[in-house]
């Protein structure tokens, strides 16, 4: 019986052109994707390797929850649909049976569309090659059939069965098939939720067993992986992700198990009982109808109108009162809340929930909710009469055809208002519960009801349309979703994203405390008109094709059409039209015209271009920039900025010069050159590219080696009009930024701008490129600093203007402040500043109505440093802290490396357009969203602010006073040296037991980093451009360095070094070899295999404990018998294992009791005891006695070794 | 005041032919429409009740003290006069019987809201659902759901009312009440009654029209049309499985079991041998006009 009723469902299922087309879906998704060279990983791992296969996999086992609710909700709803229930359960059929050739069924159909995506990927992969399509067409390995089958056995297959078990029985015994969808969102909720999770380190692995898709356990057992082994091997089937599919599938087979149990015919066939109606059977005798009064009857617009709102009420409440929309909204609501309460932490520590934090997060998953409630709740009004049958005498009603369709579409913007109050509800609630008061419902309601709104309301429009010019449900969704998709996948992949042409796309923006809304209302508003005018068009095609009567067909409906275009319709559509296409013009030029949009190809063509055609003057001699006046006017309302600079130049090179390269570099859109003399004479102009902007001037008189020149330009540069895309955050209202690079062109070639990509400079012709900086004995390198080749170190002084209520700033002392007309006539507030001794070329300028705090410190070595902070007014939250981190930064470098050069520290506050701090001579930017709004009254929680003001303090000892030079790994010095100093002075303010709550993100980056590397891993003397070696490989390097031979020491080595380099004037400027140099001769003998290793080497440590046993012996003494494993191992660049350590390590060993709190609140481990010990490679057992009560012990417990899988290095002990 | 229908034509983008040059007029009072399944009842209902385009042909609404109105252009003012249950329609389950009738009071443009409320609390007594109008209409059966539509489209004093197949679903009793109640409506106005029960013409229509497949194959008083068939009508007692060849010898018109033999009425000039005469009624004059057109299967 099973097997017929198997067999019939496969035979129906595989008649059904559905199957074969959502088998096609995925084919052709994955063909598409893969033809196309997209991938998860980085540019050296295959295009279909196991890993990759593995994740797309899983990504699609998520869309699978659409396919698996269609397919596996249909089965035994079929039955209920088609009536066939009433007789086919009389057949002689045993409810197991059905049930059972039902759902197999079904299953084997939902696996065959599933493998559409397997298919998919080795036909695309077999093509890539040949097609040539992708940017990397050397990407695919040959066809594996394991790496598909694999992740297909362990990944989808259990993922399916579970969610199939599911939406199965809740069909089956519900007998509503509209309770998958909800089943879907809900599955989703757990994916999205495990999303959310995995932002914090610490919940990664409980996030990797929750994910019902096991995406993020596929990503978190391979997080690691290097290039190598993501292109040879298959996800184990072990660990957390056995655990997440025993439980997932585990799942499945319950609820699978509690549906054949208990499903059985007749409550299935019972008819759903309403509430019975009271019914009298006895009519009353009633009035002849004649004498019921006579209706007067009224017909006109303002009638109409009134009925519409009045109908439009009835539609909403319709909609409102729908318990799927409820579900839906409430899920979309739990979303908000949550994505606003673990809101946007960073180093896990979380922030205040800003008012601009809790609008942010209807982008991340809310609109989601929003657009499957849009899209299905617009096909619900557009087809509630027809579902309900009620057409037939809706339609015979003698009101205007807009009147009904009208009202639907005000229900659906009442749907919309209701869609966006909604953030604010649950940002207000997040806020309230967080205790946090400062509601800001200003800005809640300007963005909601300004912006939000208006996009939902373009999404309404278009669905709406859809949905009435195909006039079936089913289709109107699956159009609108594929319209949707569409234009999300052409933007994400296809590297489109011209927004005139993406239907109710705008320009970004960003909300910031400092500058509000700022210049984003135009540009905003142009795009939503625009959207609008065009949705209205819409609407009017909308309501000539509104289906009213009996006869649906296209043809019906157009014939009617031409009936309906009276002249109202005419004239509507002609003011729309034109408002449409003159808000399009409107926006063309500002966009196209006074400014240059170019898609992201375009970018990289002509960075390419650029490289191709002034490359060859990378190394041409320019005199060199010895001291710089400058005078800045800025004009932050009216967006631009005047510039004059006089620059005095030496000639330092050995040969003649007779020629000035100027590269202009600016970030402001449009940047003009205004006047040049060079010692008063204006230069003969040999080389004009205005498109590339590289010109070259010939010097009035040929420069001797050790002649000086003086520069003078005047500049003017400014935002006109809005663009595409981007904050263009350079001059704005409240909150202006630049640097030299923005107000003057630099001198000669700059590498900067070079694509950095392999497969992009392979593409356009470009050498591979496999270092960003010449080698360490590179004469040229040596003589150039790192961060600014246009000089060495230069002496400063300027004035800049700005308007009167702004503070205005640039490197130096102020000197004084004054106020005078401008040149406009309008008072200016002038601040002239002169620095002290020599610094970088290398400074910024800002300006912002800000809040100053001042404090002078007096360093322990007798130095006194006047600390000042500019500050947002409100965003006093943090201040002390950065105050107290300057303080301790200074007196840690004062005292432990050379004295501080200034006699002041500024750090200054800039919007949240740009996410970085930066050390520039005596002065920190940092941007709005690092620290100042941040919440850290959980002591367990990363105080960055602290941290990341002590390594932009360090800056100015390591990057300011010993400047590297232009050369492989010479960034070592600048970075890995203020990484170092951050984390002693965080060593001791806080204590060593909770370093290891800093250490852990610079592991977990180190690895990530190397993981998904696009050329191969350099080592920490020759890394030239890897953040995650400069930073996290530093970091770890150099705290497990102090560790072991003793902080001192090494810093003694850290002074020496920068007392022979700081400020040299001359070539040749410091490398990483002289700093590695210096470290190596301080490092005792028995350490030397440690700085080796990790210095010159890539070595990863894989220690373990297998077996921790304590026995009790008198008092609280414990006998402790630890068994530990070392191992260390040694990779090539690639990735690749080249070796296992022979030789002994120093690693430390440690026993726990509880955790307890440390002065600061901190938690910390208490350990017991504590050694480093000697232990050669392989398996040790160790045994010492402890005071105490031991829980855990572990190797290497702090993971201060980098160690791959570091959390295996520490157990439970059992006590025997 | 009537409605003149003349050579209507409608043919399906699938392909049936579902009206073809339909010309009728229909006088004020009870019009009866009869036809099979298919005939096109409901399509020439729909037609008018402004539901439906035709290919062809005119309908005029004449008469009228505001103008004639020509049916299948003025749409918006045959709807301010029509009142049209449909043979099937469906209404929002979770609104109750009052709220919807009031709703579609106000759409039909009865502005005084207490007028309203009068009308619809009367016309809810009339149709028997006054006690029950603060229910959702969802938990309404069958014959309450058809008595509302009955409500519905009597609201706001229609002149020109179409009922399609209205007694489909309602018991005896039911049926005999919504006979009487459109009795009750007045005489200046044009009732389109459709309908394959011919009990319902019998009773109520002074003129009818028969269809099939979507001509009109009959029409006149119902008196009169029974008349022009009176003594031509013959009936036997036979065996089932003679049916065949009596029907290849007569115009048999219909079969019906009696007490478990089958009964046959054939349509004759003079009486046949061993055919008794039948008083014929209007169910004789329906059926014979049918068979001239399509074969009638009936037990």
């Amino acid at each position: 019986m099973f097997f017929e009723i198997f067999k019939f469902e496969l035979k129906y299922r595989f008649r059904r052109p559905a199957t074969y087309g959502y088998f096609f879906l995925l084919f052709l998704l994955m063909a598409l994707v893969t033809v196309y060279g997209n991938g998860p990983a980085s540019e050296k791992t295959n295009v279909n390797s196991p890993y990759a296969i593995a994740n797309f996999l899983s990504v699609i086992a998520i869309f699978g929850t659409l396919l698996a609710s269609a397919i596996m909700g249909v089965p035994v709803y079929r039955d209920i649909e088609h009536n066939t229930k009433t007789y086919f359960f009389s057949y002689p059929i045993s409810e197991k049976g059905y049930l059972l050739g039902r759902y197999l069924g079904s299953f084997v159909t939902l696996l065959f569309v599933m493998s559409g995506a397997c298919v998919g990927i080795a036909v695309g992969s077999a093509l890539g090659p040949v097609l040539g399509l992708s940017d990397n067409p050397d990407r695919y390995a040959p066809f594996e059939l394991w790496h598909y089958v694999q992740p297909f056995l362990t990944i989808v297959v259990p993922t399916l069965f579970c969610l199939s078990s599911i939406f199965f029985g809740l069909v089956a015994l519900t007998r509503n098939v509209f309770v998958t969808y909800v089943g879907s969102i809900i599955l989703f909720i757990g994916y999205l939720v495990a999303s959310a999770l995995v932002q914090d380190i610490e919940q990664r692995e409980l996030a990797s067993l929750l994910d019902p898709f096991a995406n993020r356990t596929v990503v978190e057992a391979t997080r690691y992986w290097t290039p190598p082994e993501q292109n040879t091997l298959t996800v184990p089937l072990t660990g957390t992700l056995l655990w997440n599919r025993l439980l997932w599938s585990g799942l499945g087979l319950l609820v699978f198990l509690y549906t054949l149990f208990r499903f059985d015919f007749q409550r299935f066939l019972a008819v759903k009982l309403g509430k019975k109606s009271k019914e009298d059977m006895v009519p009353k005798a009633t009035k002849p109808l004649s004498e019921l009064p006579v209706a007067h009857k009224v017909y006109s617009t303002g009638a109409y109108l009134r009925h519409m709102f009045s109908l439009a009420r009835v539609e909403f409440m319709n909609i409102v009162k729908d318990p799927y929309f409820l579900a839906i909204l409430l899920c979309g609501f739990l979303f908000l809340f949550f994505d606003g309460w673990f809101g946007f932490p960073t180093f896990g520590t979380p922030s205040l929930p800003l008012t601009y934090y809790m609008l942010e997060v209807k982008d991340f998953n809310y609109i989601l909710f929003v657009y499957i409630i849009l899209i299905f709740y617009t096909g619900e009004a557009v087809h509630r009469d027809k579902a309900v049958r009620y057409d037939s005498i809706a339609d015979a009603l003698p009101v205007p055809n807009w009147l009904s369709y009208g009202s639907k579409f005000i229900a659906l913007l009442g749907v919309c208002f209701l869609l966006v109050n909604l953030v604010w509800i649950s940002g207000v609630f997040n806020q309230t519960i967080k205790g946090y008061f400062n509601y800001e419902f200003g800005m809640y309601f300007a963005d909601l009801y300004g912006i939000e709104l208006w996009e939902y309301v373009q999404l309404a429009m278009l669905t709406f349309f859809i949905h009435i010019l195909v006039n079936n449900k089913f289709t109107g969704h699956i159009i609108s979703i594929a319209v949707w998709m569409v234009l999300f996948g052409v933007r994400n992949f296809a590297e489109k994203d011209y927004n005139l042409l993406f239907y109710s796309y705008t320009p970004g923006y960003r909300i910031s405390d400092l500058n509000g809304f700022g210049h984003f209302w135009r540009p905003l508003n142009s795009f939503n008109l625009y959207w609008l005018l065009l949705g209205g068009v819409l609407l009017v095609f909308a309501n000539l094709l509104w289906n009213r009567g009996a006869e649906s067909s296209l043809k019906t409906r157009l014939k009617l059409a031409r009936q309906r275009f009276n002249t109202p319709a005419a004239i509507i559509l002609t003011i729309l039209t034109v408002g449409w296409l003159g808000m399009g013009a409107y926006i063309y030029r500002n966009v196209s015209v006074l400014n240059t949009y170019r898609t992201p190809e375009e970018s990289r063509k002509r960075l390419a271009e650029y490289e191709k055609k002034y490359k060859r003057y990378e190394r041409i001699w320019q005199p060199k920039v010895t001291d710089v006046n400058v005078n800045v006017d800025l004009f932050p309302t009216e967006r631009y900025v005047e510039a004059q600079g006089v620059f005095t130049m030496v000639n330092k090179s050995p040969k003649p010069i007779d020629s000035l390269h100027l590269n202009v570099s600016s970030s402001v859109a449009h940047f003009k050159l205004t006047s040049i003399t060079i010692d008063g004479v204006t230069p003969k102009l040999v080389h004009n590219d205005t498109v590339f902007r590289y010109y070259i001037y010939q010097l009035p008189k040929t420069l001797q080696p050790g002649d000086t020149v003086r520069l003078a330009m005047s500049t003017h540069a400014e935002n006109r009009g809005f663009e595409n895309n981007g904050f263009s955050r350079e001059i704005v209202y409240n909150g202006s930024f630049l640097n030299d690079g923005d107000l003057f062109p630099k001198f000669g070639y700059s590498a900067q701008g070079e694509l950095d990509s392999d497969k992009y400079r392979k593409k356009y012709g470009l050498p591979k490129k496999e270092y960003s900086a010449p080698k360490q004995t590179d004469a040229f390198g040596l003589s150039n600093l790192l961060f600014n080749d246009d000089a060495d170190l230069i002496t400063f002084e300027g004035t800049v203007s700005t308007e009167p209520d702004q503070v205005a700033i640039l490197p130096g002392y102020l000197q004084k402040e004054w106020v005078k007309n401008g040149p406009d006539g309008r008072p200016r507030k002038y601040y002239a500043y002169k620095q002290e001794g020599l610094m970088d070329y290398f400074f910024n300028v800002s300006s912002a109505r800000y809040a100053v705090k001042k404090e002078t410190y007096k360093a322990p070595d007798g130095q006194t440093v006047n600390i000042e902070i500019f500050h947002h007014p409100t965003h006093t939250r943090n201040v002390d802290r950065y105050i107290q981190s300057v303080k301790d930064a200074v007196a840690y470098n004062g005292k432990n490396f050379r004295p501080y050069q200034y006699k002041q520290v500024r750090i200054l506050e800039f919007p949240r357009y740009a996410g970085f701090a930066q050390s520039f001579p005596n002065t920190v930017p940092y941007t709005e969203s690092f620290g100042w709004v941040a919440d850290f009254s959980n002591p367990d929680k990363t105080d960055y602010a602290y941290y990341v003001t002590a390594h932009e303090v360090a800056h100015q000892w390591w990057g300011h006073q010993v400047c590297p030079s232009f050369t492989r790994g010479a960034n070592q010095i600048s970075e890995s040296m203020a990484e170092y100093a951050s984390l002693m002075v965080l060593k001791h303010k806080y204590g060593e037991d909770v370093m290891q709550n800093r250490l852990k993100y610079c592991l977990d980056r180190y690895l990530s980093g190397r993981a998904s590397e696009d050329k191969f891993e350099e080592t920490l003397i020759e890394n030239d451009t890897r953040a995650y070696i400069w930073y996290d490989k530093g970091s770890l390097v150099l705290y497990a360095l102090q560790d072991m031979m003793g902080e001192d020491q090494l810093n003694k080595a850290f002074s020496d070094f920068a007392n022979k380099n700081a400020f040299l004037q001359k070539p040749p400027f410091p490398t990483s070899g002289k700093w590695y140099g210096a470290i190596k001769a301080a490092v005792p003998d028995s350490l030397q295999y440690y700085v080796e290793d990790a210095f010159e080497k890539i070595t990863l440590y894989e220690n373990r404990i297998k077996k921790a046993e304590a026995t009790k012996l008198k008092g609280d003494e414990y006998r402790v018998k630890l068994t530990v494993e070392a191992k260390k191992l040694y990779y090539d660049k690639k990735g690749n294992e080249t070796g296992k350590g022979k030789g002994r390590d120093l690693i430390e060993i440690g026993v726990f009791t509880a955790d307890s709190k440390n002065k600061n609140g901190q938690t910390r481990k208490v350990p017991l005891y504590l050694q480093k010990h000697w232990l050669t490679p392989g398996e040790h057992t160790l045994e010492f006695t402890v005071k105490g009560q031991p829980l855990k012990a572990g190797i290497d417990p702090y993971n201060k070794l980098i160690d791959r899988v570091s959390d295996d290095n520490v157990t439970k002990v059992d006590v025997l | 005041m009537q409605l003149e229908i003349r050579n209507l034509s409608k043919t399906y983008s699938n392909g049936v032919h579902a009206l073809k040059s339909v010309s009728l007029t229909i006088p004020q009072g009870m019009f009866g429409l009869l036809g099979p399944n298919g005939a096109g009842k409901s399509s020439l209902m729909r037609t008018i009740a402004t539901l439906q385009e035709a290919d062809s042909g005119s309908i005029q609404l004449t008469g009228l003290p505001e103008g004639d109105i020509d049916v299948l252009r003025q749409k918006d003012a045959v709807r301010r006069v029509l009142g049209y249950l449909p043979q099937e329609f469906g209404v929002y389950p979770r609104v109750t019987a009052e709220t919807m009738l009031d709703h579609i009071a106000t759409l039909k443009g009865l502005a005084n809201a207490r007028e309203r409320k009068e009308i619809v609390s009367g016309l809810l007594q009339k149709v028997n659902l006054h006690q029950v109008r603060n229910k959702n209409l969802g938990t309404f059966s069958g014959g309450m759901k058809q008595r509302f539509g009955i409500a519905q489209a009597l609201i706001g004093n229609p002149r020109l009312i179409i009922v399609d197949e209205p007694t489909a679903g309602l018991d005896p009793a039911e049926r005999n009440r919504f006979h009487n109640l459109l009795a009750e409506i007045g005489e200046n106005t044009i009732v389109i009654l459709s309908t394959h029960i011919v009990e319902d013409v019998t009773n109520l229509c002074s003129d009818m029209a028969i269809i099939c497949l979507g001509e009109v194959v009959a029409t006149g008083n119902p008196n009169d049309l029974v008349e022009d068939v009176q003594g031509k009508i013959w009936k036997k007692f036979i065996e089932k499985s003679e049916l065949a060849d009596y029907r290849a010898t007569y115009r048999v018109i219909s079969t019906q079991l009696k007490t478990g033999k089958t009964q046959i009425h054939v349509y004759a000039d003079t009486q046949p041998v061993g055919f008794d005469p039948v008083e014929a009624d209007l169910e004789d004059v329906y059926f014979t006009a049918i068979t001239e057109r399509m074969e009638v299967v009936t037990v």
